[in-house]
């Protein structure tokens, strides 16, 4: 059979109309494009309940009539910003959260200025966490807290719940946390100890710049910055294409610079002495072993996720103390398991009969 | 309806989706040797040292010049950042104490928070 015997010669005319039609709609919208902003993005009414340095402390104001017991405080990632869990209504997190019946808080991180480059992970673990979690329990009344980590979010999560093992936190959920550093191939080779020299990088830049950070993670996937842009091009006339890409590209290249010795530790006791997975790691002196957490906790992974391949997020659930403990794998990426279309098909309701019971 | 193998658009875009996999794919697999990690921070290393010459010769220049320096702009950015986030601190604290003030002695404040007695529908129940 011929190619040409699979073509419908009678719909030549209408294709062609089509694609006249979407040329011209693409330079309208390109045009629209560049002299327009993107849309407002983490605008879930909210008041700021403590500020210090580079830490920031929200709280979501509550939707419902009746709210759950236990409070939820979010620690985001503290290389990207916490709007992701909160992009636009109908596909925010946090307004889920909130219409659930949820209390939602969220430690939320801002660049770090040059002189906190001495920001150490016990200044994040020992401190910054704790003192939320205080503002948490001061506000709300309640001493219990559900933490919910994001990423490195879930691993600052993790230290913070096996040093501080007998509580406040009474439930944890991490979303695509690594534990076996040696599993983040790329990111290994990236930071081979025989050729990167992680001290003269800290000693001459003081904090890590965000370029660094955003190139370190594009070269995971290099073509695909360019691939998405071809694809912008060809949906620029889609207004809801438009939308959702300029979304998630202003919250990807929103990178936040880290502070020097918080990178310097990630780094060494992580990236080249895997000591969390080998159940070695401390922070400021104080042993931080996640066979100490015994809290009921929810691991969410994705099967497509590239920045923390699965097989890095699986010891999570063999390690962990807790004997109520589940993962769940879910379709989709790093980002997209937390945001967009698939997350509130699958995560959000998965996470929503996961927690509601056990925050009570 | 036409036939996808046979309609431009959609070779187009699975021509550039199978690209960007094989790029992707290619790149992962070079990116893994060593050599490219020895490359690559060799390369970031020469970059950052001079980049941090660069910065101590044009802060020389700037000043020779009458000019603010970027140290000077980031401490005044700084200070800014630092009156911003005490006027968050007055404004958390005014919102505190409004919300004190509008309530009764030992009552309860004038927009109570809701109740937490919230609890999880029944099985196969509607959310509200």
């Amino acid at each position: 059979m011929s190619a040409a015997a699979g073509l419908d010669l009678a719909s030549i005319p209408e294709r062609i109309q089509s694609e006249v039609q979407r040329a011209i709609q693409r330079s309208i919208k390109g045009v629209e494009y560049i002299a327009s902003s993107g849309p407002s993005l983490g605008s879930t009414p909210k008041d700021i309940l403590h500020v210090r340095g580079t830490m920031n402390l929200y709280h979501y104001r509550p939707v419902s009539d009746e709210i759950y017991r236990v409070p939820i405080l979010i620690v985001m990632a503290t290389t990207n910003r916490g709007y992701i869990l909160d992009l636009v209504p109908g596909q925010s997190f946090i307004e889920f959260l909130l219409k659930r019946g949820y209390d939602v808080y969220m430690l939320d991180w801002t660049a770090p200025r040059p002189e906190e480059k001495s920001l150490r992970m016990e200044d994040y673990v020992l401190d910054f966490i704790p003192d939320c979690v205080r503002h948490v329990q001061r506000d709300s009344g309640e001493t219990d807290v559900t933490v919910i980590g994001y990423c490195f979010g879930g691993v600052l999560s993790l230290l913070y719940g096996s040093i501080f093992a007998g509580g406040p936190m009474k439930n944890l959920i991490c979303f695509t946390t690594p534990v076996d550093f040696r599993e983040m191939k790329l990111f290994q080779n990236f930071s081979d100890r025989r050729y990167f020299d992680v001290d003269r990088l800290i000693d001459s830049v003081g904090n890590v710049p965000p370029e660094m950070i955003l190139s370190s993670f594009e070269m995971l996937r290099p073509a695909s910055r360019a691939a998405s842009q071809v694809a912008l091009w060809e949906n620029i006339w889609n207004d809801e294409y438009v939308k959702s890409y300029r979304m998630f590209d202003r919250w990807a290249t929103d990178t936040l610079p880290l502070a020097g010795e918080y990178f310097r530790t990630i780094t060494k006791d992580l990236m080249w002495d895997n000591k969390l997975y080998n159940g070695v790691m401390s922070v400021g002196g104080r042993p931080a072993d996640i066979s100490k957490i015994t809290v009921p906790i929810l691991h969410a992974v994705a099967e497509h996720d590239h920045i923390v391949p699965y097989d890095a997020a699986k010891p999570l659930i063999e390690k962990i103390g807790s004997t109520d403990k589940e993962e769940v794998m879910l379709k989709g990426g790093h980002v997209s398991l937390v945001a967009g279309a698939n997350a509130v098909k699958r995560l959000w309701p998965k996470l929503d009969s996961w927690l509601g019971e056990r925050s009570i | 309806m036409a036939d996808k193998s046979n309609d431009p658009a959609a070779m187009w875009q699975n021509m550039i989706g199978e690209m960007e996999k094989g790029f992707n794919a290619f790149a992962n697999q070079a990116m893994a040797s060593p050599e490219v990690s020895k490359v690559v921070n060799q390369v970031g290393g020469i970059s950052a040292g001079a980049q941090k010459q660069l910065g101590e010769f044009m802060e020389k220049y700037l000043v020779g010049m009458n000019l603010p320096s970027r140290a000077q702009m980031v401490a005044m950015a700084e200070r800014l950042q630092s009156i911003e986030g005490q006027l968050n601190e007055i404004k958390a604290l005014l919102h505190q104490v409004h919300h004190n003030s509008t309530a009764p002695d030992g009552g309860p404040p004038a927009a109570p928070k809701p109740p937490r007695t919230r609890r999880p529908p029944p099985a196969g129940g509607e959310q509200k």
